[in-house]
C-alpha cells in the first residue's frame, strides 16, 4: 500500500470534471460572472461529495459517451430505487403510527434528555476506565511477548491468543455468574469493566506488537550496533516510534471499547442501550428510542474515527516533508 | 466436571447453532459486502455515496444496538419474521460494512501500475477486475477475511442477548444456572471458541499458501 | 474487530449530518417539562402515589435496640442508603418513570419503606437485576436486598436467604387482545410460549406442556414485546406482572386463572442471617399495622380485581 494512494484525491475521476481545463460549454445569455458562480457551486458540491464517497481507485478509463450514458441511466435508476426504499420505510412507520410527532418530540424534552445524557456518561465512564486499564496492560503484554524470554513471552502469547478467541459476552457472563461462586466480589460496574479491559488489552497488545515489528529492521540493527542492550533498544529506539505508529489504530480501537460498553445491557448496567430499553418500554417508543441511541453512537464514534484519521495523516505528512528535505540521490 | 460429561449434547447442539448462525451471517455479509464494495468503486455517484454512508454509519453502531433495533424495533413497524433469521439479517448487514472495507483494502493492495497497465492494454472495467485485480486482491484478503470470520463467530454470541439462547454462550449460561458449576461450564465453552478460532486460522493459512502458488 | 483505518476518513461528514439531524429534531420540539406524551394515556388507572408517600412518611424508624452495633441493619444505616436489586420495567411492582426518576410500584414502595425503617429516611439505590443475575449480585454484596417479584424456591434458597413471603402470586397467561382459543395451560400445546430466562415459569411450562416451544428473553419488556409483535403466541409469568403489562399496554390481556403458587420473598445475602430475622420481623409489623393492605390497594389492587388479599404468613 503506497502512501500516495492514501492522500485524498482532489480531482474527479469520472465525467466532465475530469477535464478541469476543458473550456466550459458555451451557454447563451449568461455573462462571464454569472457563469463563474454557476460553475463553481456544483463543482464545490461535487468536491464535497468526493470527500464522502472518496473514489480513490483508478479502475476505469475516462468514460466515453456510451459509458457516460450508461452511468447516467444507472444514476437515475439508483435514485429512483433509494427514493422508493425511503418511501416504503416511511410508509411502514406511518402505517404503524410510529411517525406520531408525540413519539419523537419526547427526545427534545429535558428530563428525557437528561436521562439519556446520564446514561451516556455511564457509557463513557465504562469506556474510559476500561481503556485506562487495557492500554497499559496491553503495552506490558506486548513487551513481555517481545522480550524474547520464554517464561515471559509464552504466557503473554497464550493470554493474547486465548482472550482474542473468546467472545466478550461469554467473559462478561463468566465474571457475572462465575466469580461470585469463586468467592470474588465485584461491584456491577467492575463486572462490566474488567471483561472489556481484559479482552481489549489483548487487542492493544497485538496492535502494539505489530507496530514494533513493522519498524524497519535497520532501526534495531543500528541500535544494537551502537552497543545498546535489548532493553535500551526497545526503550530508546523502537518504542517511541512504535507508539507514534500505532496511535491511529489505538484511537480506532477506542471505537470498539465504546461499542463493547453496550454489553451493560446484558448485565443490567444502566448504560445508553439499557436506558433506551427502559425509555422505550415506559413511553411505548421502542423503535424511536433505539434509533436515537444508534444515532448517538454513530455521532460519537464518527468523531472518534475522525480523530483517528487525523492522527493517521499527521505522521505521514511529517515523513513526506523529511523525505523531501533530503537531497536527491 | 459431571456437568460436561452428562451434557455433551447440550454443548454440541449449542456449537452447531453457533456454526449455523455464523455461516448464515457470513454468507449474507459476503453478498451484501461485495455489493457495497462494487457500489463504492462504481462510476454511479448515488450508489457510491450510499455505500460510503452505509459503511461509516454501520461501523459506528454497536452490534448489540443493531440487534435490539432489528429484533425489538422492526416489529413495531410491522416487519416480523423468525427470530433466528432476524438476528442473521442484523448481523449480516453489520459485518457487510466491515467486509466491504476488507475487500476494498484488498483491491487497493494491488499496485496501481497493474491496473494502469491492464487498461493500457485495452481491457474493460470487468476484465481489469476479473483478470488482474481480483486474483491478486484475493490473496491479500484471505487473512483479513479469516479475521472477519473469527469476529463473526465470536460475536454470534450476542444472539443470546436477544433471545437466540440455543447458541453456545446462551446454552452455557443456562447450564450454569441449572447446575451452578461456572468454572467448568465457562472453561469448556471458552475452549470450544478457541478451537473454532484456531481451526479458522489454520484453514486460512493453508488457503493463503495455495493461492500464493497460483499466483 | 478488524479495522482498516483508512476509509474512516469519511465518517466525520456522516457524523456531522447525523448531528445536524439530531439538533433539528430537538429544535422542533418545545422544551416543556410536561408529562411524557404517550405513556400516561395508555397507562389507564394510575397508582395513587400520594397515598404511598403518606405511608412512607408515617413509617417509624426501628428502635436502636433492634439494630445492635455490627448488625447488618446497623451497617446499612451507617452507609445511609439501602441498595436494592430491582427492575425499572415491571409495571405495578417496580417501574421507573424516566421523566421524574421515581420508581413506582409494590416492590419499589416496599424497598423505600424498609429504607425508612432502617435508616430513618426512604433513601434507596436501585440496581437493575434480571432473573439471571440476582443471585450473583446478592452473593457478591452488590445489593443489600433483592425485591423483584422474586419467587421463593428450594433451589434458590440454597444460594440466598429469603425473608417473607410478602406476597403470593400464581402463574398467569398473557395474550394479545385479539387472540382467541387459549384459556389454560393445556391450550398452549405446540405453540410458542415466551417467558423470562431463569424464571420459575420456564420450568413449569416445560413440565406441564412439554410440546410448547419456549422462547426465552432476559426481561419482562422483551417478553412482552415478543408477544405483542407476534413472535410468541402467549406469555407465561406471574399474574401480577402480567396484570401490570395489561395496564400499561391496552393491546394485551390476561387469561383468568392462575397456576401454582409463587410466593415472593425478599432476597438477602446467605451470609447475613441476622438481616433475615430483622426483615421478617419488619414484614410481620407492616402486615399487622395495615401498611401492607394500603400498599396493595394502591399498587397491585389498581389492576387486579377483588378485595385486599390476606397477606401470607411470614417465615
Amino acid at each position: 500500500m503506497t502512501s500516495s494512494l492514501r492522500e485524498p484525491r482532489t480531482e474527479h475521476l469520472y465525467g466532465e470534471d475530469a477535464y478541469p481545463d476543458r473550456p466550459p460549454r458555451a451557454r447563451s445569455g449568461t455573462t462571464a460572472a454569472g457563469r463563474g458562480t454557476r460553475q463553481r457551486l456544483p463543482h464545490r458540491l461535487s468536491a464535497a461529495l468526493d470527500h464522502i464517497d472518496g473514489d480513490d481507485l483508478r479502475l476505469f478509463d475516462e468514460p466515453g459517451p456510451r459509458a457516460r450514458r450508461r452511468a447516467a441511466v444507472l444514476t437515475a435508476a439508483s435514485l429512483v430505487l433509494f427514493t422508493a426504499l425511503l418511501a416504503w420505510v416511511l410508509r411502514q412507520f406511518a402505517a404503524h403510527g410510529q411517525l406520531d410527532p408525540a413519539k419523537w418530540r419526547l427526545f427534545g424534552q429535558w428530563p428525557v434528555l437528561r436521562y439519556l445524557l446520564d446514561s451516556l456518561a455511564a457509557t463513557v465512564q465504562v469506556t474510559l476506565v476500561s481503556g485506562a486499564i487495557a492500554l497499559p496492560l496491553g503495552i506490558l503484554l506486548a513487551l513481555a511477548r517481545l522480550s524474547g524470554t520464554g517464561w515471559l513471552s509464552r504466557p503473554a502469547a497464550t493470554y493474547v491468543e486465548v482472550l482474542r478467541a473468546v467472545p466478550l459476552l461469554l467473559l462478561v457472563y463468566a465474571f457475572l455468574l462465575g466469580l461470585p461462586a469463586a468467592g470474588l466480589r465485584l461491584p456491577l460496574f467492575w463486572q462490566l469493566v474488567w471483561p472489556i479491559a481484559l479482552t481489549n488489552a489483548a487487542v492493544f497488545a497485538e496492535i502494539f506488537r505489530a507496530a514494533v515489528r513493522a519498524l524497519p529492521a535497520g532501526q534495531r540493527e543500528a541500535a544494537l550496533a551502537l552497543g545498546f542492550g535489548h532493553a535500551q533498544t526497545l526503550r530508546l529506539v523502537l518504542l517511541p516510534q512504535a507508539a507514534q505508529q500505532s496511535a491511529p489504530a489505538l484511537v480506532s480501537q477506542s471505537v470498539r471499547l465504546l461499542k463493547d460498553s453496550t454489553l451493560g445491557y446484558v448485565v443490567s448496567f444502566l448504560e445508553l442501550l439499557n436506558a433506551a430499553k427502559v425509555l422505550g418500554e415506559f413511553n411505548h417508543t421502542v423503535i424511536q428510542s433505539y434509533l436515537v441511541v444508534a444515532l448517538v453512537f454513530v455521532v460519537v464514534n464518527g468523531a472518534l474515527a475522525h480523530g483517528a484519521a487525523r492522527l493517521e495523516r499527521r505522521p505521514a505528512g511529517r515523513r513526506t516533508t523529511a523525505r523531501a528535505a533530503r537531497p536527491p540521490g | 466436571m459431571h456437568v460436561l460429561t452428562s451434557h455433551p449434547g447440550v454443548f454440541a447442539h449449542g456449537l452447531l447453532v453457533t456454526l449455523h448462525l455464523s455461516a448464515a451471517t457470513f454468507l449474507l455479509a459476503a453478498a451484501v459486502g461485495l455489493l457495497l464494495a462494487v457500489c463504492r468503486i462504481c462510476p454511479v455517484r448515488p450508489l457510491r455515496l450510499f455505500a460510503a454512508l452505509y459503511v461509516s454509519a454501520v461501523r459506528g453502531v454497536p452490534l448489540l444496538v443493531l440487534l435490539t433495533l432489528f429484533v425489538f424495533g422492526l416489529p413495531e413497524i410491522g416487519v416480523v419474521y423468525s427470530l433466528f433469521w432476524t438476528v442473521v439479517t442484523a448481523m449480516g448487514l453489520y459485518w457487510a460494512a466491515f467486509l466491504c472495507e476488507t475487500v476494498r483494502a484488498g483491491v487497493r493492495s494491488v499496485p496501481p501500475g497493474q491496473t494502469e497497465a491492464a487498461r493500457a492494454l485495452g481491457l474493460t472495467f470487468g476484465q481489469v477486475l476479473r483478470c488482474v485485480v481480483v486474483p491478486q486482491a484475493l490473496r491479500a484478503t484471505v487473512q483479513p477475511l479469516a479475521s472477519l470470520l473469527i469476529a463473526v463467530v465470536l460475536n454470534s454470541s450476542l444472539a443470546a442477548a436477544v433471545g437466540v439462547t440455543q447458541e453456545l454462550t446462551g446454552q452455557t449460561v443456562l447450564l450454569d444456572q441449572r447446575y451452578a458449576q461456572p468454572l467448568f461450564t465457562f472453561a469448556a465453552a471458552a475452549a470450544c471458541y478457541v478451537l473454532l478460532t484456531l481451526a479458522i486460522g489454520r484453514t486460512a493459512a493453508v488457503l493463503e499458501r495455495r493461492l500464493a502458488v497460483l499466483r | 474487530m478488524l479495522s482498516t483505518v483508512r476509509g474512516r476518513r469519511r465518517a466525520p461528514l456522516a457524523a456531522a449530518a447525523a448531528a445536524a439531524a439530531l439538533v433539528l429534531a430537538s429544535a422542533c420540539s418545545g422544551s416543556s417539562d410536561t408529562v411524557v406524551p404517550g405513556a400516561p394515556a395508555a397507562a389507564g388507572k394510575k397508582a395513587d402515589t400520594s397515598a404511598i408517600d403518606r405511608l412512607i412518611a408515617d413509617e417509624k424508624p426501628a428502635s436502636a435496640s433492634l439494630m445492635p452495633a455490627g448488625s447488618t441493619a446497623a451497617k446499612i444505616k451507617e452507609a445511609g442508603t439501602l441498595v436494592v436489586g430491582g427492575t425499572q420495567t415491571a409495571a405495578l411492582f417496580s417501574q421507573l418513570d424516566p421523566t421524574t426518576g421515581k420508581v413506582e410500584g409494590f416492590d419499589a414502595a416496599l424497598s423505600r419503606l424498609l429504607a425508612k425503617y432502617i435508616i430513618g429516611k426512604p433513601d434507596t439505590k436501585l440496581v437493575n437485576v434480571t432473573a439471571a443475575t440476582r443471585e450473583a449480585l446478592l452473593k457478591n454484596h452488590s445489593v443489600d436486598a433483592v425485591i423483584a417479584t422474586y419467587t421463593i424456591t428450594d433451589e434458590r434458597a440454597k444460594a440466598v436467604n429469603f425473608a417473607g413471603p410478602y406476597y403470593v402470586d400464581g402463574l398467569g397467561i398473557q395474550l394479545r387482545e385479539d387472540q382467541k382459543g387459549i384459556a389454560s395451560l393445556d391450550d398452549l400445546k405446540g405453540r410458542t410460549v415466551t417467558t423470562q430466562s431463569g424464571s420459575t415459569a420456564a420450568a413449569v411450562v416445560e413440565e406441564r406442556v412439554p410440546s410448547a416451544k419456549i422462547q426465552l428473553f432476559d426481561t419482562n419488556t422483551e417478553c412482552l414485546q415478543a408477544l405483542r409483535q407476534g413472535r410468541a403466541d402467549a406469555y407465561v409469568l406471574d399474574q401480577g406482572v402480567l396484570a401490570g403489562n395489561a395496564g400499561t399496554h391496552p393491546d394485551v390481556k390476561v387469561v383468568a386463572g392462575t397456576y401454582g403458587e409463587q410466593p415472593y420473598g425478599i432476597g438477602l445475602p446467605l451470609d447475613r442471617p441476622d438481616f433475615k430475622t430483622f426483615v421478617n420481623d419488619w414484614l410481620r409489623k407492616i402486615e399487622a399495622d395495615g401498611t401492607w393492605a394500603t400498599l396493595w390497594k394502591n399498587t397491585i389492587g389498581t389492576q387486579v380485581p377483588g378485595p385486599v388479599p390476606t397477606p401470607p404468613a411470614i417465615g
